[in-house]
């Protein structure tokens, strides 16, 4: 029913991709949002050794028979280390996944182009997330596959190029090849069917996944995205050169008011530690850690299945392009 | 084309010229008029005096539906407005401020009022109070927008309103018109895009630059005039982040402004002085850039000027007439759609 690069690329039915997200992309939701036609996400950094990444690849094929992203983030963390990376990177190749989001650093500058040409050989679908034509150009230059373009309004770590989806997208489109993905600001029909109009060839959503009935998430945090609304998002961490947009909170204006008065890094890691967000998640405690959501949680009502969700993304994406075109025809 | 937009102000494409001071002016509303879309004129420079030369000007040049912008915040805004109502301007689109009494005025005989607005709050208050429309500002735009994008901006703004929503910031070609219609705006209100058009008044300087420039060329701060405000990254912005509120160079800056908007200095003084610490710091920051603001885009002064302008600066390759864009435009997001027609089936 849907047919674009994307859809073609995995034989899926929605251009419909979860984004990563620490600690919630595991088996159980990766698998609901592949086997509802779209494509989940395992994120490795759940996982710290091999076994346990490659235990976590099988038991979401045993739930799903659909495709699924694996997303590796190639930034330095305190408990991922470059040693994981090459780690995930090799298992992927192992397990012959069908795909791979990466973001941060170019692998090849990570791992040396044989990560590249071992992904490549095993048929792996590689992906980079960017906020900037530049890095699109680089991963299409060293074979990639597509590209996720974030905007700035995305959850998470947008660059601090700060272009928004609605310009990043086409400037992106205009300048590779390969195909494009929009980040950021994307939950429902409508947005879907901007970013398609941009020239998207699909869309990825992470925050809109927390909000579904399959997500394991405390209950209170599915609720938080409903009350909440597009302005409650903030950037934080610009002052030790990584910004997060994360959910207005107790915790991080905490955190913005160290970085005003200049307290360095040593202060603010407590404050921002994966471990604290694990259990923000867990215990429905949004005050206790920083929730790394996007601005499309103004866009989030309800809490569906991830099937009903998709469904009716679907609807909506043709009823507002058959009504775009009636106006451009009118 | 055919939208709510369309239908309710008599044009033939919903592309709306954004009030930019030094650049709508009369010929470049009419341009924009003439060539099927709904020119806004810049009243924020003018005194009443000028404001009224403007709009005869304006209507010797097009019969077509134009707007004039009054900025609520700025000195001798209220004067100025008085004047578009007096003059029954067809639409009168206001910012910054609280504008009922522009609306119950406007409707008395027949005139359209939109407000400019950053969120749905503000949107709401100004639906409650008659307003025919809304712009919804996103954050990539031009000047004056909040943290909020127009990807997200504009369809939770279109599923609260039951006005129509023209979408500001991000837009300049056809995908974007696609992409605006697609998310329930009604139109689209064009600033960077129309600055860079061969009937653009703006220094042939910044129009090179606006084609030179890319996406993430810009500065969005609260240091150019108060308030945040997106300005083209240049030596000149990034000069003026530096130094901040000048209060000297404020007070010497507004009595050239007082000048300009023909209000005795002292009035304007008293006055400013009057609304409080935070609303006189305010217009100070305002007095400076207005003079920056001014030295960009009637002279061309990369170093010292400031020029406002939106991210999608760096989608802008070319210098078109108005009319070429729109025609272009609207055939480009036709050919988006049907792309995306194609990809449904």
């Amino acid at each position: 029913m849907y047919n674009t690069a994307i859809t073609k690329m995995f034989g899926i039915k929605y251009p419909i991709i979860c984004g990563a997200m620490m600690w919630l992309c595991k088996p159980n939701l990766c698998a609901a949002v592949s086997n509802a036609g779209g494509m989940g996400n395992l994120t490795a950094g759940n996982y710290e050794t091999a076994d346990e990444f490659r235990a976590a690849i099988r038991e979401t094929r045993k739930l799903t028979k659909n495709p699924f992203m694996v997303a590796i983030t190639l930034l330095p963390s305190v408990r991922i280390t470059p040693e994981h990376h090459k780690m995930y990177v090799k298992v992927c190749a192992e397990e012959k996944v069908d795909g791979i989001e990466f973001s941060g650093t170019p692998l090849d500058k990570v791992a040396g182009m044989e990560a590249v040409e071992m992904l490549k050989k095993a048929g792996v679908k590689m992906f980079h997330k960017v906020g900037a034509l530049r890095h699109a150009q680089h991963a299409e230059k060293i074979g990639f596959d597509g590209i996720y373009a974030a905007g700035i309004e995305e959850g998470g770590h947008p660059l601090s190029d700060d272009v928004t989806s609605m310009v990043l997208t086409p400037k992106i489109v205009s300048s590779v090849k390969i195909p494009v993905v929009t980040v950021g600001g994307i939950a429902d029909g409508r947005t879907m069917a901007a970013a398609l109009a941009l020239g998207a060839q699909g869309v990825m959503m992470a925050s809109r996944f927390i909000a579904t009935k399959e997500c394991e998430v405390h209950e209170n945090i599915k609720q938080e995205l409903i009350r909440r609304q597009e302005f409650e998002t903030v950037i934080y961490g610009k002052s030790i050169g990584l910004q997060g947009r994360g959910l207005k909170s107790k915790v991080l204006e905490e955190v913005l008011a160290i970085e005003e008065r200049h307290g360095g890094f040593e202060e603010l890691i407590p404050l921002l530690s994966g471990q604290k967000v694990k259990a923000a998640w867990e215990t429905g405690d949004v005050n206790y850690a920083p929730l790394m959501v996007g601005q499309s949680i103004g866009l989030i009502n309800d809490i569906p299945t991830c099937k009903e969700l998709m469904e009716r993304m679907a609807a909506q994406a043709r009823e507002s392009l058959a009504k775009a075109s009636k106006a451009c025809n009118g | 084309m055919k939208t709510r937009i369309t239908e309710m102000v008599g044009i033939k494409y919903p592309m709306v010229l954004s009030g930019m001071s030094w650049i709508s002016t009369p010929k470049m509303v009419a341009a924009v008029s003439n060539a099927g879309g709904l020119g806004i004129l810049a009243t924020g420079p003018l005194s009443s005096a000028q404001t009224l030369e403007a709009i005869r000007e304006i209507r010797k040049l097009t019969d077509k539906p134009f707007g004039a912008n009054a900025t609520l915040m700025f000195p001798g805004a209220a004067d100025n407005a008085k004047v578009l109502l007096q003059e029954k301007v067809p639409v009168i689109n206001f910012a910054l401020g609280k504008g009922d009494w522009i609306v119950k005025e406007a409707h008395k005989y027949g005139g359209k009022v939109f407000a400019t607005v950053v969120n749905v709050r503000h949107a709401k208050r100004a639906q409650d109070y008659g307003c025919d429309a809304v712009i919804a500002t996103g954050q990539e735009a031009a000047a004056h927008g909040e943290d909020v994008t127009s990807l997200v901006l504009v369809p939770h703004l279109a599923e609260n309103l039951k006005i129509p929503v023209i979408a500001a910031g991000g837009f300049g070609d056809g995908r974007g018109l696609a992409a605006a219609l697609a998310l329930g705006a009604e139109g689209i209100a064009m600033g960077t895009r129309l600055m860079a058009t061969k009937e653009s008044p703006l220094h042939d300087n910044y129009k090179k630059l606006t084609v030179e420039k890319e996406v993430y060329d810009t500065l969005f701060s609260k240091r150019f005039d108060g308030i945040l405000c997106r300005v083209m990254k240049t030596d000149g912005a990034e000069r003026a982040i530096k130094r901040g509120l000048n209060l000297p160079a404020a007070f010497f800056n507004s009595q050239e402004i007082a000048k300009q908007v023909n209000i005795p200095y002292f009035k304007l003084f008293l006055g400013v002085l009057a609304s409080g610490w935070a609303n006189a710091k305010q217009l100070a920051f305002m007095a400076n850039a207005f003079k920056t603001f001014n030295l960009a885009t009637e002279f061309g002064d990369t170093k010292k000027g400031v020029l406002p302008v939106g991210q999608v600066q760096g989608l802008i390759h070319d210098q078109p007439t108005v009319a070429e864009l729109f025609e272009r435009m609207v055939a480009e997001a036709q050919k988006a759609q049907a792309k995306v027609n194609a990809a449904l089936s």
